[in-house]
């Protein structure tokens, strides 16, 4: 309990900003997002753009994984689904992309359903598998519908258009996928104000016990399944736009093992877990980058020798982070909070 | 602990900012960069780290004969791990950093995902590591380059090969379960029946697996001539060979460039014996016909360099040749002249790099050679003359 932040009512109690400077923070952060296409190049531009997709998947797996407690292996797997979803709509119907988009979010809502209805008998370790032997099944579809998937080489897809305009830069892109993501971020952060999102952190938190408290297991982890696919599904699409061609290697396994990274380095069952851990699998690695090129002129040779180093630092960064902050990277946000709170009186 | 902890932070933060602020690096007057995205690490970093030699080692050698009319050449790249929104990352953050005009890619996906971008800016060509097929398309890539035959166009080398050595030999075309593997199978066996070859069998594998006896035994029950590996770079081919051997099966085995590194095969030991593929660059050791710049590769290169390397280093003389005709034509360094530039080489002469003057009249330079591994000298040697499928 904070000093003065005294709840009249149950709606303040429940409501997502309950400080001020949270409130300030949060519009200096809405400020620099509008700001930021401004402000940076190209590159950081395309880095932003992937961060923000790679926020919104992880969400989505944080919502299953975080904060029903299902472990997915097969997220990369729905990605997929809504990539090649977007792709398909917009080569064959040409459909506005935000249909498009949605329909993404759809298809991969319903094949997540699918997936998960073994969750019901199995868990942990055991669905996890399930999830990859899904996420194999759905790589073979990719290959072998050729008709839909075009196959091994997959599908290009033209650029997403508004008003008959291509946007085909990132400045442009961004204003897209950049408000869809804040809005799917918002979206989870309101899920877990609502009965359905509680019912989620209850099945986490012991499922016999939810389902006493007269939680149906089924249909809320087929619930939670198909919310965290329609994330992935509409994160696929917004890759799919902004990548420009999908294959069935565009998915891999390893997408589904970097988010599941990131939710666990950002904080599992945090909605702020989901967005730092996204960001910092994406951007450190490029941020090392820099380390090599500052000790480049030190090294001959930089490039080849040090290239493998950036990998092991990254690697070391991550162990790092889970030795020292098991609860992830939003823990320290929570740490810098609470040091503030009382500050200066208390340090 | 606290306080230690919040202090790392605080420095991790400071760090960061600090790579915020250093933007682009200034490119020094009449330079000309090229941009790689290079896989120096992941599972392509054996062929990353040769290409780079390559590329540095060309660059050097025109940058030691005074450069392309002044101006000196430079090579900027960075590590992808073989992953395409790296690749992509390394081609944004160097082309906000410096002025290229010529790109190096990594991969097919690469090269598919950045060809809109390159078609919006117009700004340069690129070539790659990428043999796709799809790639050898100059209205759909019309920036794009193969520094080398396409992936169907090796297997028409390779076809072409055998319906002289053996007409109306019987083939058997084994694939990895890729794009890179899938890539030529439906063109070769066109090719195939227009050289009267027989296509008796079609394995797909998935990459890199090691229990292929099911698939040895479909082999044995077809009994082809020859049996053409596409889409791996080592295993499970020697498993396939050593395999086929040991059930008596006297098939030849047949790859494609990137399987065609000498110093893989000589680690596989006598299996390897006999092994054949298409390469269109000589070997480092080739003695035979004239070669002048092998000579200046083993000067500059005491050990024996891999594929790889002549890879980058035929790439980096095709990209320095369109650059300095753009220069000579006093035109603009934009994609559609280097392109044009590229397009205009002819009868060129490699130094020995290819074995016929080379001509590059679209995406690709489709020639190539048939060499045969020996175990006893750990060699590839040459089995038939310079193929051109023009």
């Amino acid at each position: 309990m904070i000093i003065g932040t005294a709840k009249e009512t149950y709606r303040a109690d429940e409501s997502l900003l309950t400080t001020q400077p949270q409130r300030v923070w949060l519009a200096i952060f809405a400020a620099s997002l509008v700001a930021l296409p401004f402000v940076v190049n190209d590159y950081w531009l395309y880095l932003t753009c992937l961060v923000a997709i790679n926020v919104a998947a992880a969400t989505g797996l944080n919502i299953l994984t975080g904060f029903t407690g299902l472990v997915s292996l097969g997220h990369a797997a729905f990605m997929a689904v809504g990539a090649y979803t977007v792709a398909w709509l917009e080569t064959n119907l040409g459909t506005p992309f935000w249909v498009n988009l949605i329909a993404a979010g759809l298809v991969a809502a319903a094949l997540g359903i699918l997936v998960g209805l073994p969750s019901l008998k199995v868990k942990g370790l055991y669905l996890a598998i399930a999830t990859i032997a899904a996420s194999f099944i759905l790589h073979f579809c990719f290959v072998h519908f050729d008709g839909i998937t075009g196959g091994a080489t997959g599908i290009n897809i033209p650029p997403l258009t508004i008003f008959g305009a291509e946007l085909t830069t990132y400045f442009s892109l961004y204003w897209v996928i950049m408000p869809v993501t804040v809005l799917m971020v918002l979206g989870a952060a309101n899920l877990f104000r609502t009965r359905i999102g509680r019912a989620f952190i209850a099945i986490r938190d012991r499922d016999i016990s939810a389902e006493v408290l007269g939680i149906p297991l089924l249909r809320y982890k087929l619930m939670s399944f198909s919310i965290a696919s329609f994330y992935a599904g509409m994160a696929g699409g917004l890759w799919a736009y902004f990548f420009r061609v999908v294959t069935p290697e565009s998915f891999p396994l390893l997408t589904s093992i970097f988010l599941l990274a990131a939710i666990i380095v950002g904080g599992m069952g945090t909605i702020l877990g989901g967005i730092l851990g996204a960001v910092f699998m994406t951007l450190a690695p490029e941020l090392l980058r820099y380390g090599v090129e500052w000790i480049s002129p030190l090294v001959p040779n930089a490039g080849a020798l040090l290239s493998p180093v950036r990998t092991v630092v990254f690697g070391a960064l991550i162990v790092g982070f889970l030795i020292f902050e098991p609860q992830g990277l939003a823990e320290i946000i929570q740490r810098i909070r609470r040091f503030f709170r009382l500050w200066p009186f208390r340090t | 602990m606290n306080t230690t902890r919040r202090m790392t932070m605080g420095l991790l933060a400071g760090a960061a900012s600090l790579g915020l602020g250093i933007g682009a690096v200034q490119a020094q007057d009449k330079e000309i960069v090229i941009g790689g995205s290079l896989p120096m690490t992941g599972v392509f970093a054996f062929a990353g780290l040769a290409v780079e030699k390559g590329m540095q080692d060309y660059i050097s050698m025109v940058n030691e004969a005074g450069g392309i009319d002044g101006y000196t050449v430079r090579l900027a790249y960075e590590d992808t791990g073989y992953k395409v929104d790296q690749s992509v990352a390394v081609f944004n953050k160097l082309t906000s950093q410096e002025d290229i005009h010529l790109y190096y890619g990594d991969s097919t996906g690469f090269a598919k995902t950045i060809a809109p971008e390159l078609a919006r800016s117009g700004d340069m060509i690129m070539g790659g590591a990428s043999f796709a097929s799809e790639l050898n398309d100059p209205e759909a890539y019309p920036y794009t380059f193969i520094p080398g035959p396409d992936y169907s166009e090796m297997l028409d080398i390779l076809l072409e090969y055998i319906a002289q050595e053996t007409p109306g030999a019987s083939i058997a075309l084994i694939n990895s379960d890729t794009e890179f593997g899938r890539d030529p199978i439906k063109p070769a066996k066109a090719k195939a029946e227009e050289l009267g070859l027989d296509v008796v069998l079609e394995i797909i594998t998935p990459p890199g697996a090691v229990d292929v006896s099911t698939e040895v035994l479909k082999l044995r029950r077809a009994r082809p001539d020859y049996a053409i590996f596409h889409g791996y770079v080592l295993a499970p081919q020697p498993e396939f060979i050593s395999q086929a051997k040991e059930l008596g099966l006297d098939t030849k085995f047949m790859g494609t460039f990137w399987s065609m590194d000498s110093s893989l095969w000589a680690g596989v030991g006598e299996a390897a014996d006999g092994y054949m593929g298409v390469m269109p660059y000589r070997y480092y050791y080739d003695e035979d016909g004239d070669a002048p710049m092998l000579a200046k590769i083993r000067e500059m290169q005491p050990e024996y360099v891999s594929t790889g390397y002549m890879q980058g280093f035929l790439s980096a003389m095709l990209m320095v040749e369109s650059a300095k005709r753009v220069l000579d034509a006093g035109e603009e360094m934009t994609g559609a002249n280097l392109k044009a530039a590229l397009n205009s080489i002819e009868d060129f002469d490699t130094g020995g790099i290819m074995g016929l003057p080379i001509s590059v009249p679209g995406n690709s330079v489709p020639v190539g050679r048939v060499y045969q591994f020996s175990a006893s000298e750990g060699k590839m040697l040459p089995v038939s003359d310079w193929i051109s499928v023009e």
